[in-house]
């Protein structure tokens, strides 16, 4: 990991067109600013680390097939009452 | 019968491949129009890699549908709109993420939220980062709101 030191309104580039700037540095925190193009998500760690977790059991689940359906049945008449 | 829920007008200026793409998933086998490829440029959380996906539907599903990656790892999902989970959800895209999807205010957007199915039946939608899909430009993200108070387990049927 490369570990920079950076006063309030330093910057940092990464790569091309993304800039994170030191805003403000509190006691509790340090305040970013992140400039990046649309197509570079975002996000704070410990979110998209939740999401991650979420999507991968959501991809793997291996619930039995007919037991699949079954619920599927249950959860569209659920949705449509 | 199954088809493709979207098709893209872009698609429709480049010669035509007829082949369909036969997907196989947990939730039935597809076959999807090469023209309703969405891209997703930042793929999925945990699945990176997948940039395009297809979005499939058939009556044995309905009113699910299954989110195919054709590329990258193989994933498939189950996916819904989230006003069938919960009437009155609302949910608005950050300034940021609408500069991502290059979209006016009123565009019509398609959302929809990622269901997990659990071996003991539950099943849960997450709530907490809908999968937005602009139906004109054929892009998707999976956005994740910093302020959305929604749950990302909400459990679907109340036993």
């Amino acid at each position: 990991m490369l570990v920079v030191t950076r006063k309030r309104n330093e910057a940092i580039i990464i790569g091309e067109g993304i800039e994170v700037r030191v805003l403000r540095v509190g006691r509790d925190g340090v305040r970013i600013g992140i400039s990046a193009p649309p197509h570079v998500p975002v996000n704070r760690a410990e979110i998209y680390e939740l999401i991650r977790a979420e999507n991968l059991e959501a991809a793997q689940s291996q619930a039995p097939a007919p037991v699949l359906a079954d619920n599927l049945r249950q959860l569209v008449s659920a949705a449509r009452s | 019968m199954i088809t493709s829920a979207l098709r893209t007008p872009v698609a429709d200026l480049l010669p035509e491949d007829t082949t369909p793409i036969r997907v196989k998933t947990r939730f039935g086998d597809f076959e999807a129009d090469r023209r309703s490829l969405l891209e997703f440029p930042a793929g999925l959380p945990a699945f990176e890699m997948c940039r395009h996906f297809v979005l499939m539907e058939s009556p044995s599903i309905a009113p699910f549908q299954c989110l195919h990656a054709v590329d990258g790892p193989s994933a498939s999902f189950l996916v819904i709109n989230p006003r069938l989970v919960l009437p009155d959800y609302r949910c608005k895209l950050s300034p940021a993420d609408r500069e991502r999807f290059q979209v006016a205010d009123d565009a019509p957007l398609l959302w929809l939220v990622v269901v997990l199915l659990k071996d003991s039946g539950e099943a849960f939608a997450n709530l907490r980062a809908p999968v937005v899909i602009h139906p004109e430009r054929m892009v998707g993200y999976q956005v994740m709101p910093h302020d959305s108070l929604y749950p990302m387990r909400y459990p679907m049927v109340s036993e």
